[in-house]
């Protein structure tokens, strides 16, 4: 089995509101899958199910073999495994670029500093910024903050990265610069789950494409398939709405 | 009219003559009128109000004036008693020990100046216009002052005085000048700037050198008599001590500038760090005190006694940080901190060691172990122990996040014992009676007091408050709810009662074995009230931390711990430097209060205690002023140095 991430009959509840209903999905290793659909429609809140920042109530999650319970240490073993990336970034303001990018090496991976450093500067030179190492990120632009994010979440050498609309908080002439960064990523064989509504990208480098709707998995396809010959009528709406 | 309309067209070009960026060039000739007339006179309504609010800033500078140099002033009480109101009781045989610690101070500022990051360079325009300010307000002063009556003797040296000040104060005025308009600027245009630091040392430096010209501390009150010393006492007491401690000082500062390029420099400071932590106990305690140890005692219970800890301790953390520990050692590390508050509550209903009853009541049949258990048990438990058993629990709770590799597991341990080593040095310390012989209870009083106090319960207080506030905003309840009702309470009650409870009712609840000296229950009692008040500001911080962070932290794998002590508590922290600022010094001056409980501090030495010696009866009001300037200086200089912290740190950026 070279299944990453197992999804069964995954369903949430936010009071009443059902955000998630009985999503049931795989994504294999080395896959690049990306998640489209209107906002509202549960893309976000299902990937951060996927590394427990929201807990599931119904059905099974598993992560590279491991099941989401409510055990803290499978929790932290499976967050160290699951690099995230956010649409707001959530840099560290208080410790400079490099600071934010050993901190979890160095206390949850237990590397020795100079290691970690190193680690560090290679992954800024891999996101094209290797000169801004001891600048804090308020000094930085939006594109190499959410740059310095992904590197942050690399450092940690993780199975699977996830990015919830990572380019959605920024100025457009800064989009480029990191879907550049991510379409790298995905050629070096990274597993990767895309929430994002850069159509072209995921034409580009998805394997595969999830349309998601009112917490509920619609279709799932090809990109050619999907944006050339829709299946269901309502991917078809939404694709003629945006395109 | 014509001549205004060119000093207009004057003005206006002598403005697009200089670069609007820099500030340097503004500010000089014309535009200090054009200044005035925009801030102050901008309006009738406004000129009305300037007019109105210099008078009466003028008014209050001359009373004032006149207040301090009345004929009725006394100000001999003050000078007289300077040691009073600094060390009150402290003997003056021993002031050496006082200067020792002084210089210990001196030498850990010096290094942390020096070591630290450069400070701005002062630009001397600046310096010019602090001359001009203090020129002027002297030669206002003289102008203003109600002249003093000339008494027949002295009214020529009276006179004379006079034309010495405003001598001064003319040449301070000229000194600002040149500085400020000649000087400014080299030949190329480029600001000529003053380094601070060597300024800052430069200006103590006058001031220490002026102690040679100015007769300050020639008196002394020995044995109830004032006398006036002879000028070679004065020399070994004052003069040249303040010298050594200018020279330490300036040495310090730049052995630590000269380490601050090279490797060490962040070990460096760290240790000073750390220094600065352990340094109030170790003058309060073993310098000022004097201790005179029982060696006997001290070999024969109190090293074994830490040895022993220390090892088990040891042994208890190896086995807490096992590569493999998990659930069972955290549940152990739960128990053990049980075990260390049962240790308290039951010295309240008299047994000692009740976990001895338990072993005996299992092992009772094995020989010669009942024997040596009711040994053990004959022996009263000592209050470090209990101390001791609450540490092992506290890095019994850490351990988890050592556990592993053998290097880190080591850390643990070394650090433990390092610990135990220094705490129970510093507690048999305490125990041992002082050498030193005060004439009162309280072996030091005056400004020492105050300083002691407030510097021990910010010690204390801060990480109780910063704990308190983490539980305050913790998911779990019970600790909400106990730190809660902890900050309601106290916050419910006047400082002033906490102080008498501490120092009059708690002793008396203590059970036998357990006392606690005035100082010490004061420290105490303070304490736990300042942190109720740090730990609302440590929450307004807390809450300030962004959903965004706990998300990141998270998703990185940071444990709770972790990402408290990395991230959240950082961030938080730097918010609430303003009202912590407003605490530290809140706690400074209400150090005043322990007057009430039978405490001399410096206040109660001005108000109390000056004005009833018989040559200076009445003479409250001069060391009141004097009390008040002090308070001002140590707060001022503490809200100076928060607003540059806060600049470090970007607060607001």
């Amino acid at each position: 089995m070279d299944d990453m991430i197992i999804c069964e009959e995954v369903s949430k509840w936010f009071g009443d509101f059902r955000a998630l209903d009985n999503i049931t999905a795989t994504v294999k290793r080395r896959e690049v899958v990306v998640v489209i659909g209107p906002s509202g429609s549960g893309k976000s809140t299902w990937i951060r199910c996927i590394n427990r920042l929201e807990s599931h109530q119904k059905g099974r999650i598993v992560v590279d073999g491991v099941e989401l319970t409510n055990d803290i240490r499978n929790i932290e073993s499976i967050r160290s495994e699951v690099g995230m990336v956010f649409q707001q970034f959530n840099l560290f303001p208080h410790l400079t670029v490099l600071e934010n990018i050993t901190l979890a090496p160095i206390w949850v991976r237990k590397k020795p500093r100079h290691e970690a450093e190193e680690l560090a500067r290679s992954l800024l030179e891999r996101v094209d910024i290797p000169e801004q190492a001891e600048k804090y990120p308020g000094q930085l632009s939006g594109g190499q903050q959410q740059r310095v994010a992904i590197a942050r979440a690399l450092a940690m050498t993780p199975q699977v990265m996830l990015f919830d609309e990572p380019t959605s908080a920024l100025d457009p002439e800064m989009i480029n610069e990191v879907l550049h960064v991510m379409k790298e990523l995905a050629r070096s064989d990274m597993t990767m789950i895309v929430v994002t509504h850069e159509m072209g990208f995921a034409r580009e480098v998805a394997d595969r494409v999830i349309f998601m709707e009112d917490g509920k998995i619609v279709e799932v396809d090809t990109p050619k398939q999907f944006f050339n010959n829709p299946q269901e009528e309502r991917s078809q709406k939404f694709l003629s709405q945006i395109l | 009219m014509p001549p205004t309309v060119n000093m207009n067209a004057l003005r206006i070009i002598e403005y697009d003559d200089r670069s609007p960026g820099d500030p340097s060039t503004r500010s000089t000739g014309l535009s200090t009128v054009k200044w005035l007339r925009d801030n102050l006179c901008s309006s009738w309504f406004n000129g009305f109000l300037t007019v109105l609010s210099t008078g009466f800033l003028l008014l209050v500078f001359r009373s004032l004036l006149n207040f301090i140099f009345s004929e009725q002033r006394n100000w001999a009480a003050v000078k007289t008693n300077l040691r009073l109101l600094f060390v009150h009781a402290y003997p003056e045989e021993q002031f050496s020990r006082v200067w020792v610690s002084l210089g210990v101070i001196v030498v850990l500022a010096g290094l942390s100046l020096g070591l630290s990051a450069r400070f701005p360079a002062i630009p001397l325009r600046r310096i010019g216009a602090w001359f001009t300010t203090s020129g002027g307000l002297v030669v206002l002063g003289l102008v203003l002052m109600q002249p003093s009556q000339p008494s027949a003797v002295d009214g020529n040296a009276a006179m004379s005085e006079r034309y010495l000040w405003l001598s001064a104060g003319f040449i301070l005025i000229g000194l600002g000048a040149v500085f400020s308009s000649i000087l400014k600027q080299d030949s190329r245009g480029r600001v000529i700037s003053v380094a601070a630091i060597p300024f800052a040392f430069a200006v103590l430096g006058v001031l220490v050198a002026g102690l040679w010209l100015y007769p300050w501390g020639r008196f002394s009150f020995v044995e109830g008599e004032y006398l006036q010393e002879p000028a070679s006492t004065v020399a070994m007491s004052t003069k040249i001590p303040w010298m050594v401690m200018w020279l330490l000082l300036v040495l310090s500062w730049f052995v630590g500038s000269v380490l601050r390029p090279t490797v060490i420099s962040r070990i460096l400071r760290l240790s000073i760090n750390v220094l600065w932590l352990l340094v109030p106990f170790f003058l309060y305690w073993v310098v000022l005190r004097d201790p005179a140890f029982d060696w006997t005692h001290v070999w024969s219970v109190d090293i074994p006694l830490a040895l022993s800890y220390a090892i088990v301790g040891c042994f208890v953390l190896w086995f807490l940080t096992r590569p493999a520990a998990g659930e069972f050692e955290r549940i152990v590390a739960v128990l053990l901190l049980f075990y260390a508050l049962f240790n308290w509550v039951s010295a309240f209903f008299g047994w000692h060691r009740p976990e001895l009853r338990i072993f005996s009541y299992f092992l009772g049949s094995v020989p010669g172990l009942q024997n040596f258990l009711d040994f053990l048990d004959s022996v009263p438990v000592l209050q470090k122990e209990r101390l001791t058993v609450l540490f092992l629990a506290l890095a019994a709770l850490l351990a988890h996040y050592f556990r592993g590799a053998t290097a880190q597991r080591l850390r643990l341990i070394s650090g433990w014992f390092g610990f135990i080593l220094v705490f129970n040095y510093l507690v048999t310390v305490v125990n041992t009676p002082s050498t030193i012989e005060t004439p009162t209870d309280n072996f030091i009083g005056g400004f020492s007091v105050t300083l002691i106090v407030a510097v021990f319960t910010l010690l204390f207080s801060f990480p109780i408050g910063v704990l308190m506030a983490l539980a305050r905003t913790s998911r779990m309840p019970i600790f909400r709810l106990l730190s809660t009702w902890y900050i309601e309470t106290i916050r419910g009650i006047p400082l002033i009662t906490i102080l008498f409870f501490f120092s009059i009712m708690v002793p008396l609840f203590l059970p036998d074995g357990m006392d606690l000296n005035e100082m010490a229950a004061i420290i105490v009692g303070y304490s736990l009230f300042s942190a109720a008040y740090i730990a609302e500001n440590v929450r307004g911080g807390l809450q300030s931390v962004r959903r965004g962070q706990y998300e990141a932290s998270n998703a990185l794998g940071l444990t709770t711990g972790q990402r408290t002590a990395f991230i959240v508590l950082p961030q938080a922290l730097r918010v609430s430097i303003p009202p912590l600022v407003g605490q530290l010094i809140a706690v400074f001056k209400e150090t005043s209060l322990i007057a009430i409980v039978g405490g001399f501090d410096f206040l109660r030495i001005a108000d109390n205690v000056i004005p009833t010696q018989s040559e200076f009866v009445g003479a409250r009001r001069e060391a009141l002023l004097f009390v008040s300037v002090v308070y001002w200086m140590v707060a001022f200089s503490i809200s100076k140095y928060s607003r540059r912290l806060e600049k470090q740190l970007g607060v607001g950026k």
